[in-house]
């Protein structure tokens, strides 16, 4: 058993990985929390459902779009409504309080415009499972698993192992010596909305090929969001390594303690991370971790 | 539409008026609160006409005790202070009982004024415990109801698991943040080892949290024979999904939470050959001619809140009959030792400590993706 639960950790920490490294890229360029971040997952998630059922596209094309608007969406959240606090010079919680107006705004057009009842996709994948050495893997965790893992890497190479990505650290390092030094801060606070806008999309679209499509399906960006915390905020690596930690545990205390209890175990694993180690696993040591 | 629900009206008044003219010296008077407007009034328009026609026809056959019975409709809105109001003025007319409402919302605050004024009120299909018993557990004396509370099902479904499925061992799946979900687990557990099964497994969940593999997976180890999972919505559907992709194949029982036609849809071939309880309605046999007379009078499709109006008259009439006279407090005593009444909903006993029904649920069954009707079942006292 102790296999099969490893596995189901494994494909629930894939999903919550792409979100936490989301969190991740914008804290660490702006130093706050993205409270809308899981309903950006939703809306793409909604881009997708809806592509599928009503304009009848196949599934790769709307793929496409929900990845796509997912991001557009972001950089809305940047350009429009985050940019203009920051032009204000106001204090970073007028950043989080916004997200916050933003993720119940989002969570209430889809109620007004789609209706509250779930959606769900047709059957894509042509089989739901397969056993092997006794324990059963279903297909579309495989198609998760290997979707978030491509999408992880990338991102990974893409922040250590390019000029670009060189370009991030050092905004997310110090923005103004960046910027002093000539690096287009905005361009990038706005290329990295883009990137995690898809990220969050990609997770939607996972999320909603699992467990249907519904106004609340970004709560789940919460569990995401102690990852990141887990892994340290502000890191990518460890956002990574916090959302696979935090889906094993999960998994492993619904199967060895109580199911009952799994929900207080994870908040309370955060409490104790701010309390005794708030830099996280491999983050740096911050003053701020709201 | 609403010519057709005028001419309803018009007839239903009809009804009401003409029914009283044949002992025009005695009559006893019940009480029907239901929304008669607004947005649920479908089902309030519907308890009152099922209960006019049932009263016609016993006063065609000679009426009850030696009177007849005369329906007096009182618009609650649905609301609790509106459906106090109507419960005051019917007690101010000299009704000996009264029928309603469909919402617990409403009959929890209208209990303690009927057992204080010592007027049966009769519930339809509210189902809160607390209707019927206070906060501690104290039975309201005046408070009963027809449709059953949510848990019994719970009850039903054991039973059923056991002496029609066979089954030895079950496992379930609880929703912790629901009430409902708890309430139906509970009542399954005490009713499926009293009639000496064995539960295998227990474990909790909770709406929205999708994921169930990692209890579904402690399931698989202890193969049970049924899987009791209470819940509502999409989640049942990804329970049994979740399921069925780590190889269990152990059917699986719910409540009324899962007469939902899309999400069984969304379910595929995983909740085939499962099964739920609802509350009986039109599908049973016996109902066929209050249907049609019912159709043939309203010229509309009754609810199931008129089978309700239907039995909560006949029930009255039973313990009328059986108290010998027409004093509600004597009515309330024969109310309360009712045993085998048999109303188009099913047979009926009721518990005195607290003044619930034990009668039949209907059971449902999943064949080719559709709900199929399998038949009515009630566990043995």
């Amino acid at each position: 058993m102790l296999a099969q639960q490893l596995i189901n950790g494994l494909s629930v920490g894939g999903i919550y990985a792409l979100l936490s490294t989301g969190y991740a890229l914008i804290y660490s360029l702006l130093g706050f929390s993205n409270w809308a971040h899981g309903e950006v997952a939703m809306l793409g998630a909604y881009i997708a459902v809806m592509s599928v059922i009503a304009a009848k596209l196949p599934f790769v094309a709307s793929l496409a779009l929900a990845l796509a608007g997912a991001a557009l969406i972001s950089l809305v959240n940047e350009k429009f409504f985050y940019r203009h606090i920051r032009n204000n010079n106001s204090p970073t919680m007028f950043l989080m309080i916004a997200a916050m107006g933003l993720s119940t705004t989002y969570k209430n057009l889809i109620v007004v415009l789609v209706g509250p009842k779930f959606k769900y996709f047709p059957q894509i994948l042509p089989f739901e499972s397969f056993e092997f050495c006794g324990i059963n893997v279903g297909v579309l965790d495989i198609f998760s698993i290997v979707v978030s893992l491509a999408a992880i890497v990338l991102l990974d190479v893409l922040i250590y192992h390019t000029k670009f990505g060189l370009g991030i650290r050092g905004c997310a390092s110090d923005s103004v010596t960046a910027e002093l030094l000539g690096v287009n801060v905005n361009r990038y606070i706005l290329i990295v909305f883009l990137l995690a806008g898809g990220l969050a999309g990609c997770a939607g679209v996972l999320l909603g090929m699992k467990y249907t499509v519904y106004p609340s399906l970004g709560n789940v960006a919460l569990k995401a969001f102690i990852a990141s915390v887990f892994g340290g905020l502000g890191s990518i690596r460890g956002a990574i390594l916090g959302a696979f930690m935090i889906g094993i545990l999960e998994t492993l205390v619904s199967a060895y303690v109580s199911s009952g209890l799994r929900d207080l175990f994870t908040f309370g694993l955060l409490i104790a991370i701010l309390l005794i180690r708030p830099e996280g696993l491999l983050g740096k040591s911050v003053e701020q971790k709201s | 539409m609403r010519k057709l629900l005028l001419l309803g009206l018009a007839l239903s008044v009809f009804v009401a008026f003409a029914a009283p003219g044949m002992a025009a010296e005695k009559v006893i008077k019940i009480g029907y609160i239901g929304a008669l407007t607004g947005d649920t009034a479908v089902w309030g328009q519907a308890g009152l006409n099922g209960m006019k026609l049932t009263a016609k026809k016993v006063n065609d056959a000679g009426g009850v005790l030696g009177s007849a019975i005369e329906v007096i409709g009182m618009d609650g809105k649905g609301k609790p202070e509106d459906s106090l109001n109507a419960l005051s003025k019917l007690i101010d007319m000299g009704v000996i009982a009264v029928v309603g409402t469909n919402f617990s919302s409403c009959n929890i605050p209208m209990a303690p004024v009927a057992t204080a004024k010592k007027i049966p009120l009769l519930a339809t299909a509210a189902s809160d415990p607390k209707v019927t018993v206070d906060e501690t557990g104290k039975l309201l004396e005046y408070s009963f109801r027809i449709g059953f509370i949510d848990p019994f099902q719970g009850r039903v479904l054991a039973a059923f698991a056991i002496e029609k499925l066979g089954a030895k061992t079950a496992a379930i799946l609880t929703d912790i943040g629901s009430d409902y979900s708890y309430g139906l687990s509970s009542y399954f557990e005490e009713e499926f080892r009293k009639l000496g099964g064995k539960i295998v497994a227990s474990e909790q969940g909770r709406a929205g949290d999708n994921d169930y593999r990692a209890q579904l997976s402690k399931f698989k180890t202890v193969n049970p024979d049924v899987i009791l999972v209470p819940w509502i919505d999409k989640d049942v559907a990804l329970i049994a999904k979740q399921a069925r992709e780590l190889g269990i194949k152990a059917a699986f029982m719910g409540g009324d939470g899962w007469d939902n036609q899309d999400m069984i849809t969304m379910a595929g071939a995983a909740l085939e050959g499962g099964y739920y309880t609802s509350q009986p309605s039109f599908g049973r046999e016996v109902t066929k001619p209050y249907y049609d007379e019912y159709v043939k009078t309203y010229n509309i499709k009754p609810e199931t809140e008129a089978l309700f109006g239907h039995d909560a008259v006949m029930w009255i009439v039973d313990a009328l009959k059986r108290a010998g006279k027409a004093d509600s407090v004597a009515l309330k005593g024969a109310l309360e030792n009712t045993t085998g009444f048999e109303g188009l909903m099913g047979t009926m006993n009721i518990e005195k400590k607290t003044h619930n029904p034990v009668k039949p649920c209907s059971v449902m069954t999943i064949k080719g993706g559709k709900i199929v009707y399998v038949g009515d079942f009630m566990p043995k006292n």
